[in-house]
């Protein structure tokens, strides 16, 4: 897996590919020659130990920096090598949920998630209420929360928004940096179930960074460790038992235990 | 002081680089001016030029008062009450007019704008703009510099000519002139020029205050401490660097319309 030496480029290319990927800020090195691959449809979950750079990574894998060398390709292209037209193309086909949902506050509920519509210029008030409407339901809201204004939302209802607002231009990736974290064991469960549906009906291609081992055993196809700077292995749940590295058997007895329980 | 001087260059390079980001944006925008940020740039205009309407005309209105007094009260032991209309011409439409504007601008939208873009900074709001592909100096710094410079020349005039009302009806309580014979004699003996260097200095004052705020915006880091030093920072160098303009365009103008 950690080979990813020049594959050709025309049919299909990786719906995301980071190629031998440093990361320096001043001296301190975050990634150091990282390699990883995502395949269309798959689930990938991104972990590793706090301050490993996996924020970092998802951060240089939307467009939001660059790496120091190296390069990032989304669906076979370089974000920041793109021409400022193709570029906001390009993004267009990726959605992002953040940690702490990056609701617009100053909008309400329906405005965020029509905001990346009105972006495009192409949809008139209309048809964009229609879509606003559909991605509400989708992420199994009320019509008459479409009104109310981020402040007046619990963390739940915030994450719901910003996946809708995420999924409004039906984008081939969604990125979620720690998807569950700040809600409770039931409403955690429920956000995932939700999240497995959307990837079902949408044919997603999902990234995601976790702390939570629930939502990694519950939603990854395969999980990508992020330890001594790079990724050191991508690889199903099962197969992680058999990695010889520090992080990787600490975190797999925590997983092997959790999975034994249920 | 090494490590100060190492801030103040720091601050510098960001500060070019926000200027040098904000034309290439300005460029981009001549090749698509369809993409013009209309709806964030009249809000601008509103937040910061109508609304500011209320205080800058009764600041110029209490200043105007008050100065005028006090000069009269000087003027009339010298027998030279009819001064009164250049000095307070002169010194209100070149001088305290700009200025006056600029300060309370720097105090009210400055700080706000400073505040507004550190808390989409924190809240990530920002970036998820970003990953929408939608430019944040386009979005957010552009519209809000281009506003701020836009409507500055017309609260500048809006300001001196308060403060010119508020002097005049002083003048009138204190030396018997009356209002309409101050309005008529003031183009005499004040030249037209100065009038333009007020405005000129309106739009330099709106521009480098909004640059400031949004300098020192883009630089706060997500906790409470970052968010109030940088709005504090924002408005006491938005305001000092504007006086220090303001000198500095006084001794190169130092011949013109005086």
């Amino acid at each position: 897996m950690n080979d990813t030496t020049t594959k050709p480029q025309n049919p299909p290319a990786p719906v995301c590919e980071a190629r031998h990927v440093w990361t320096e800020f001043g001296d301190v090195v975050i990634h150091r020659d990282l390699n990883l691959v995502m395949e269309r449809g798959e689930i990938m979950a991104l972990v590793g130990g706090s301050g490993s750079g996996k924020t970092t990574l998802l951060r240089h894998i939307v467009g939001l920096t660059e790496p120091s060398r190296g390069e990032i390709l989304l669906f076979g292209e370089n974000l920041h090598a793109l021409e400022r037209e193709r570029r906001q193309r390009l993004m267009t086909r990726l959605g992002m949920l953040f940690q702490q949902g990056a609701l617009f506050s100053a909008l309400s509920v329906f405005d965020n998630i029509a905001f990346p519509l009105r972006e495009l210029k192409q949809f008139d008030e209309e048809t964009i209420h229609t879509l606003v409407m559909h991605k509400l339901a989708l992420v199994e809201l009320e019509p008459q929360h479409a009104s109310l204004l981020p402040a007046q939302l619990s963390g739940g209802m915030i994450k719901r928004v910003g996946l809708a607002r995420a999924l409004a231009l039906e984008p081939e990736l969604l990125v979620l940096d720690e998807p569950t974290a700040g809600l409770d064991p039931d409403r955690s469960s429920k956000f995932v179930a939700l999240i497995k549906q959307i990837k079902q009906t949408l044919g997603l291609t999902v990234l995601f960074v976790t702390h939570d081992i629930d939502t990694l055993i519950a939603m990854s196809d395969r999980v990508a460790v992020l330890a001594d700077k790079h990724i050191i292995t991508a690889c199903s749940l099962e197969a992680l038992g058999e990695v010889d590295h520090p992080f990787v058997t600490n975190f797999f007895q925590g997983i092997h235990a959790r999975m034994e329980r249920s | 002081m090494g490590t100060l001087v190492m801030k103040f260059a720091r601050h510098m390079i960001d500060f070019v680089q926000l200027i040098g980001l904000l034309l290439l944006e300005m460029l981009y925008l001549l090749r698509r001016p369809s993409a013009f940020p209309w709806r964030e740039f009249m809000a601008n205009i509103f937040k910061s030029g109508v609304t500011a309407l209320p205080v800058t005309g009764l600041l110029g209105f209490m200043i105007g008062i008050a100065m005028s007094y006090l000069m009269s009260s000087q003027l009339r032991t010298f027998g030279a009450d009819i001064f009164i209309v250049n000095i307070l011409g002169l010194s209100m439409i070149r001088e305290l007019g700009p200025i006056l504007m600029a300060i309370l601008v720097a105090g009210r939208s400055g700080s706000a704008m400073t505040a507004q873009i550190g808390v989409m900074r924190v809240t990530e709001e920002i970036d998820a703009l970003t990953t929408m592909g939608v430019s944040r100096i386009l979005r957010i710094v552009l519209p809000k510099v281009l506003g701020l410079t836009f409507v500055a020349p017309f609260l500048v005039l809006w300001t001196s000519f308060w403060g010119l009302a508020g002097g005049a009806l002083s003048a009138n309580t204190e030396l018997g002139l009356s209002l309409r014979f101050f309005f008529d004699y003031l183009p005499m003996v004040v030249e037209p020029v100065n009038l333009t260097l007020g405005l000129v200095k309106g739009v330099l004052f709106g521009f480098v205050v909004t640059l400031v705020a949004c300098h020192f915006g883009l630089r706060i880091l997500p906790n409470t401490e970052s968010l109030s030093a940088s709005t504090t920072s924002s408005v006491v160098t938005a305001i000092t660097s504007v006086i220090l303009l303001d000198a500095a365009f006084a001794i190169l103008t130092r011949g013109i319309g005086v």
